[in-house]
């Protein structure tokens, strides 16, 4: 049974949520994706302002960057880490039915024998 | 089962709850990404004193936001008609057990190889002993065997209830006179608490479900001795 801590005593700090929704600290790929979005936001903001000297747009810029480059790393993290998954699954399935099986006629490993068994 | 204050979902013990959580993420990023763009957008309104006042056709906008939100609700559909054919999967389900709902208890019957039912109330808050958990302790807990499928038949002898387990991903509706199937599969042992989850009378929150998963050698055990 999970231990429930009583009202007063420290249990573990609230997680920070961006705009109050979303947890970058426990989401996968959340903290890269939004740290890449700002790097993108501000060079491609200042960027623009270094070329054309408007600020409005160079503003409009920085967020359509922020936005794209944050989605980028966004699909890209998340595709990775969907593979990393299945990988780890096939492995500890691997894991399991080598312990289970070691030695049996349904080892994993076993080369199938062919010809007639010796007496 | 859930922490005070608690807002979002609960670890995952089961494969399809895992795939929900991954989803649940995948849409939130592009819930706070839109959000971000339209705060930045009403302070872009609200920061101007320029105002135009005869826009006759505006091609390029009414292109961009015809396009952009169809490929936003593609990327977020495609995954979730992904989860939604895999909670339909076959999966040949090793046990099956009736939940039957009433007011305001739940009874499981155990009847594919021994003739075992009981009820399921709730441990009154007096009961409990130190450490329980209020309002979702049970007098008998419904014992099933992990990493294992297995059917829940669900169904209703009174008003509509509904059979959830959070945890696990599942809420099945309990309704009088139809049966619905789950499969359930939990990938590690332990207690996985859940409520009735459609209204069904003065105690509708006060019929909790409590799954006690155990190794498959140990439910043999159980079921041998309560048999």
């Amino acid at each position: 049974m999970a231990a429930v801590p009583e009202p007063g005593e420290p249990g573990k700090g609230k997680p920070f949520k961006l705009l109050g929704i979303l947890d970058v600290e426990n989401i996968p790929c959340a903290r890269d994706s939004i740290l890449y979005g700002s790097l993108g936001s501000v060079v491609a903001g200042l960027g623009h302002f270094l070329l054309t000297s408007r600020i409005r747009r160079s503003c409009d810029v920085g967020v359509g960057g922020f936005i794209l480059v944050t989605l980028g790393c966004w699909f890209h993290c998340r595709y990775n880490y969907a593979k990393q998954r299945i990988q780890q699954r096939i492995a500890r399935e691997g894991i399991k039915n080598k312990v289970l099986y070691e030695s049996t006629h349904l080892d994993p490993e076993r080369k199938p024998t062919n010809g007639n068994h010796s007496n | 089962m859930a922490h005070p204050l608690q807002l979002g979902l609960q670890d995952a013990s089961s494969p399809i709850m895992e795939e929900l959580l991954y989803f649940h993420d995948h849409a939130l990023m592009i819930v706070f990404l839109i959000s971000s763009l339209v705060l930045y957008t009403i302070s872009l309104m609200l920061t101007t004193k320029l105002m135009h006042t005869s826009t006759m056709n505006a091609q390029m906008v009414e292109t961009m936001w015809t396009i952009l939100p169809a490929v936003i609700l593609t990327s977020i559909a495609l995954p979730s008609l992904r989860i939604l054919y895999m909670t339909d999967e076959i999966n040949n389900p090793l046990l099956t057990i009736k939940a039957m709902g009433h007011q305001w208890y739940w009874s499981y019957e155990y009847t594919d190889y021994t003739d075992l039912n009981f009820d399921s109330y709730m441990t009154p808050t007096l009961d409990l002993k130190p450490g329980e958990l209020r309002l979702l302790e049970v007098d008998n807990r419904t014992v099933l065997p992990m990493e294992t499928p297995v059917r829940m038949l669900i169904s209703s002898e009174d008003v509509l209830h509904s059979w959830a387990v959070p945890s696990l991903g599942l809420k099945t509706d309990a309704i009088p006179g139809r049966l619905n199937q789950t499969t359930l599969s939990a990938t590690r042992p332990g207690l996985f608490y859940g409520q009735c989850s459609e209204i069904c009378g003065s105690n509708h929150s006060f019929m909790p479900i409590v799954l006690e998963l155990i190794p498959l050698k140990h439910f043999e055990t159980w079921s041998t001795l309560t048999s």
